[in-house]
């Protein structure tokens, strides 16, 4: 038996650390009380309520639930076949201007997404940069459905970007290159070696993307508005029931759904990661 | 025939390899950093040269700058295994073994994949991934691999490099044995002049970039034709000295620690030289025997110090000059294998005679 076999309470090492538990527990344990408390305490009313099987077959709940689902999932898939190129194109290729293109990448991160509302509205609003040339074509995006996806795509499509250009990255070109060798074309070296070897990343940045998505409120509420049915989503349906003044209940239970989603995609992510690792 | 006669630029480095090889291996010789992963990268098509040609042994012209020809790695027909293997993680042994065949109809395939896993002894690994594979076994695959397609060439960058000594030694065996028995042309790239001496039919001596000699294995280790190429293989005794006469093939060269013919055709005829001869190649016998026959140059040394290196003891023995004027005494290094070592009892006595036999004298130009 070796050292490393010993139990951990004889290494002078963990010995130290468990001292320092009496130091940084309390901080750390009320600040994951702070995080699960109301979290909790949401899907408490919920359940207390009685009415949350009523609540979330709601209209107004089913609508937005319907709306959300629809356009969080073509935002992805829009977000996957633009950004794949994009991202390989980052990861792979030097080019003129790539470090502005690395900075729009990153502007939608960290900006409000009030902004990139407002950014949308005066490029493709009725009376926009573009949107005047397509009003007078006859199409409308503003305030519609397509709104509600562009807004999304505008703020989630980097996390996707980012999370795939640093998958490519990590790939060592040799494998590429000795897939040539070995007679691929380049579109058979990609989807054969390049893809697979990229997979967790692609996936980790999908479920980012896709959550982030689901999540966004500021962007959709000043370029796509809060018409119910057409633009409102499940994050703008919180808003409109607590406006209308009704029962709290309403927005519980949509929350809850997105509690439970949001949970449900990053366990998922966790999943992919290890699944990731365990492939090395 | 593959010939490579190519320029690159890569910031200071500058890459400018030319030879030539046939049905045989060539050891790619040379320093860490002296281009010549890089060549092995410019005959596959992952690098472009600035300038020349590559004619790849089936007669094909995978480059020439002159008329614009650039064959793409996937038309190269070249197979290629690089120092880190890069066996595709995904995918089991027997799909990376078969990735090269995949466009072959299945039959011909699945026979081909099989008569790999036999020739390099995969039986029933063929369903691991890399990963549940030993370095061993995955050179075996990453080797399959880069035959499966049947290319005319062979490109092999240091694979042996991870795995330890006994498995290097086998390797290096089967390589060759493969390679013989399927009659290619390959590359193989090496910094241990060990593993050059042990598999090149011919050897390439790189160094910055270029190629500073090349020919069959013996020749080049018996007759480096620079001072630089005799360094980095390891000659060791690298001796000033001057050609007194020359008539007939035959140099006498003449050193302040001993006079020598050198029997060497290619060597200079005149001037001031090197005499070069290797540490294994240097007799020592006892001092109170009587000299052998007048072809071998005899030197009486003391040995200053000693090296044990495993199976072999490095000796450092110290020469007088002839005559003091002429300046410092010179150390031999000689190597010697552990059983002559104790047969002889070296250890017991400081005084040995060394004879240098004529047949292992090089020279080379001093400047």
């Amino acid at each position: 038996m070796t050292v490393t076999a010993a139990p951990p309470a004889d290494r002078p090492g963990v010995a130290r650390r468990a001292r320092l538990d009496w130091l940084f527990g309390p901080p750390a344990l009320l600040f994951v009380a702070f995080l699960g408390v109301p979290l909790a305490a949401l899907v408490w009313r919920a359940g207390n309520s009685g009415e949350l099987g009523n609540n979330i077959t709601s209209s107004l709940v089913l609508d937005s639930l319907r709306l959300s689902a629809i356009t969080s999932t073509v935002t992805l898939l829009v977000a996957v076949m633009v950004g794949t190129p994009l991202a390989y194109l980052l990861a792979r290729r030097d080019f003129p201007g790539k470090m502005i293109v690395d900075l729009l990448l990153d502007l939608p991160i960290v900006l409000p997404p009030t902004v990139a509302g407002v950014a949308l509205l005066v490029a493709l609003g009725r009376r926009g940069v573009i949107g005047q040339h397509l009003d007078a074509a006859g199409y409308d995006i503003a305030f519609t459905t397509a709104a509600v996806v562009l807004a999304q795509l505008f703020v989630s499509a980097p996390f996707y970007i980012r999370t795939a250009k640093a998958g490519f990255e990590s790939i060592e070109p040799v494998y590429e290159g000795v897939a040539s060798t070995l007679g691929a074309s380049p579109l058979r070296t990609f989807v054969r070696v390049t893809l697979p070897l990229a997979w967790p990343s692609l996936v980790a940045g999908a479920i980012l993307c896709w959550a982030r998505a689901l999540s966004e409120l500021g962007a959709t509420l000043i370029f796509a508005g809060n018409l119910r049915g057409d633009t409102q989503t499940m994050p703008l349906a919180i808003i409109s029931a607590f406006e209308s003044g009704a029962s709290i209940d309403v927005p519980i239970a949509i929350s809850v759904i997105l509690v439970a989603a949001a949970a449900a995609l990053l366990l998922l992510l966790r999943l992919v990661a290890r699944g990731a690792a365990m492939r090395v | 025939m593959l010939r490579i006669d190519i320029d690159k630029r890569v910031g200071d480095f500058h890459l400018r390899p030319k030879f030539e090889a046939g049905n045989e291996l060539v050891v790619l010789f040379g320093p860490s950093g002296c281009g010549k992963s890089m060549t092995l990268q410019a005959v596959a098509g992952l690098l472009r040269p600035d300038a020349g040609r590559i004619e790849l042994p089936g007669g094909a012209v995978a480059f020439d700058a002159a008329t614009r020809t650039d064959l793409p790695p996937q038309r190269r027909s070249v197979g290629y295994v690089v120092q880190e293997l890069a066996l595709f993680p995904h995918m089991t042994a027997r799909q990376n073994i078969e990735f090269g065949i995949a466009g072959w109809p299945a039959t011909r395939r699945r026979a081909r994949a099989a008569h790999l896993v036999a020739l390099l002894g995969l039986d029933g690994l063929e369903d691991r991934r890399p990963r549940q594979m030993s370095g061993g076994q995955q050179q075996r695959v990453a080797l399959a691999r880069a035959l499966a397609a049947e290319p005319s060439l062979l490109l092999l960058d240091e694979p042996f490099s991870a795995l330890e000594a006994p498995l290097r030694a086998m390797l290096r065996r089967e390589v060759a044995a493969v390679r013989r028995r399927l009659d290619l042309t390959a590359l193989f790239v090496t910094h241990d002049l060990g593993e050059a001496y042990a598999l090149g039919d011919r050897i390439a001596v790189y160094d910055a970039g270029e190629v500073l000699q090349h020919g069959p294995r013996d020749d080049v280790l018996r007759r480096p034709r620079s001072r630089r190429v005799a360094e980095l293989l390891e000659v060791r005794n690298i001796i000033p000295g001057a050609i007194d006469a020359y008539a007939e093939g035959v140099a006498v060269v003449r050193t302040p620690w001993f006079t020598a013919r050198v029997r060497d055709p290619e060597a200079p005829v005149r001037g001031d030289v090197y005499v070069c001869i290797r540490p294994e190649h240097i007799i020592v016998e006892r001092t109170d025997r009587s000299r052998r026959d007048g072809g071998n140059v005899v030197i009486d040394t003391e040995i200053v110090e000693e090296v044990p290196m495993g199976n072999t003891h490095r000796l450092y023995m110290r020469a007088q000059p002839a005559d003091a004027d002429l300046g410092e005494p010179y150390i031999f290094e000689v190597d010697m294998p552990a059983h002559p070592y104790e047969v002889l009892g070296i250890a017991s006595r400081r005084d040995w005679r060394i004879g240098l036999t004529a047949e292992h004298l090089s020279l080379v130009p001093r400047a």
